[in-house]
């Protein structure tokens, strides 16, 4: 199935992947908290059975992994995009001077299946139970089988389940039997690429650039300020000196990661990471622009590709008006889905 | 063809207007961070700036008594309340591009 198959039914229905983007490790112990305060660029203020959004940073404040922290009882859980697991437990141990704190990388005994969709929540409740419908944002749980999540990177409900390998085949060929009435579909790791940059969540794998800070990125808001964490001096210098920003681009031309964009005869910035919004039905981009011109709502940019020269325009984010914002599960179903209309899933 | 003058005047109403929104969220929301910390695309409520559905209320009231735009439906309030940028079409849209 295409890419843009998969986003039409992430963006319709249903869709479950493989999570081999994603690594989970556990920490124990009485310095688990103190251990994760410490690299968490941002206030550790969670509850057991919540997640906190945030990063890694290296100690030149570039981020190096999306991370979810979960506070689990006693035990912290790191779930990150960007970095192995072996990785992260090497960045925690490298930090744990002093503490008694045991980091066990789960990669080897359990994996992550990514379940997303307007109507994920309806798939998911088949599959357990329906009190997963009052699972909130960044809440999760354990059941028999899995551990659930409800986080994602598609701008939609999202669930990641973290199985035990040895039960995954038996919770895959579940999910297919329940899914069949909500058409579930498989989708890919490039699916939720695309996915992800259309909701504009920052890729660890492609926006990562020397220099590229959380202030570059827009990703302030996963960062506490006056903290000290990894790479937090590196920060608090780089506030007062700011040149570009990224900022989202759309274009009916092809555009290519790290084309040149220019106004007039002036360069003012490159393209990070392109793809083709199979949404929009354009070609979309995380472009990094000069600070003074780095804002949405501007047309006459030029991007210059292999192919030629293409006209830009920069785009509030995120880039899609996604259908899960509309649909309740207390009145929705996907059974009835045709008989309701939402709004457009691109602003007008 | 546009050259950097006439993007500077275009970027000149969105700092303006931008610049006021986070004012606002600063002073009537009570964020705890300064103004160059909130990013523009920064989702609003979740995980984001953590803002919940009472801040929706202060915000529809800031923007009718802010810059005299009212939101007509919670459909749209969904639409319009994702990042500050969101917020900041909708009220250049209604002034036809003035700040």
């Amino acid at each position: 199935m295409t890419v843009a198959a998969q986003i039409r039914a992430l963006r319709s229905g249903a869709v479950v992947g493989a999570g081999d983007h994603l690594a989970c490790v556990r920490v124990r112990g009485a310095g688990a908290h103190d251990l994760l305060d410490r690299v968490s660029p941002r206030e550790l203020f969670v509850r057991s059975g919540q997640l906190l959004h945030t990063v890694l940073l290296d100690d030149a404040a570039l981020p190096i992994a999306d991370v979810y922290i979960g506070c689990d009882d006693d035990d912290y859980l790191v779930i990150a995009e960007g970095m192995s697991g072996p990785a992260v437990a090497d960045y925690l141990a490298a930090h744990a001077h002093g503490l008694d704190a045991a980091i066990e990388d789960t990669s080897a005994s359990h994996a992550f299946l990514c379940l997303g969709g307007p109507y994920a929540w309806e798939v998911l409740a088949e599959l357990t139970s329906p009190d997963v419908i009052g699972l909130p944002y960044l809440g999760f749980f354990h059941e028999p089988r899995f551990s659930c999540f409800r986080a994602g990177k598609t701008g939609e409900y999202g669930y990641d389940l973290w199985v035990e390998r040895g039960r995954l085949a038996a919770v895959r060929e579940r999910l297919a039997e329940v899914g069949r009435a909500f058409d579930l579909t498989e989708i890919s790791a490039d699916g939720l690429a695309v996915a992800a940059l259309e909701n504009w969540f920052w890729n660890p794998r492609r926006d990562v650039r020397p220099g590229l800070t959380p202030i570059e990125l827009q990703l302030q808001w996963r960062v506490t300020y006056g903290r000290t964490f990894p790479g937090s001096a590196a920060l608090a210098a780089r506030r007062s000196a700011v040149r570009q920003r990224a900022v989202l681009a759309a274009s009916a031309a092809e555009l290519a990661d790290d084309a040149a964009i220019t106004v007039g005869d002036r360069t003012v910035g490159a393209v990070l990471h392109a793809e083709w919004s199979p949404t929009r039905e354009e070609w979309i981009a995380l472009a990094l622009l000069d600070r003074t011109i780095a804002h949405a709502g501007l047309a006459g940019l030029v991007a210059h590709t292999r192919a030629g020269a293409a006209p830009v325009r920069t785009l509030s984010a995120p880039a899609v008006n996604n259908r899960s914002l509309y649909v309740d599960p207390q009145r929705h179903s996907y059974a009835t889905r045709h008989l309701e209309t939402f709004a457009p899933l691109v602003r007008a | 063809m546009v050259d950097l003058r006439d993007l500077e005047a275009q970027v000149a109403a969105r700092e303006a207007l931008l610049g006021r929104l986070r004012e606002l969220l600063v002073e009537r929301l009570q964020l705890r961070r300064t103004v160059d910390e909130l990013d523009p695309d920064a989702p609003l409520f979740g995980s984001g700036f953590g803002l919940d559905s009472l801040d929706a209320v202060e915000l529809v009231v800031c923007l009718e008594s802010e810059f005299g735009v009212r939101v007509g439906d919670a459909i749209a309030l969904r639409q319009v309340f994702r990042s500050l940028n969101t917020m900041t079409d909708l009220v250049l849209a209604e002034r036809g591009g003035r700040p």
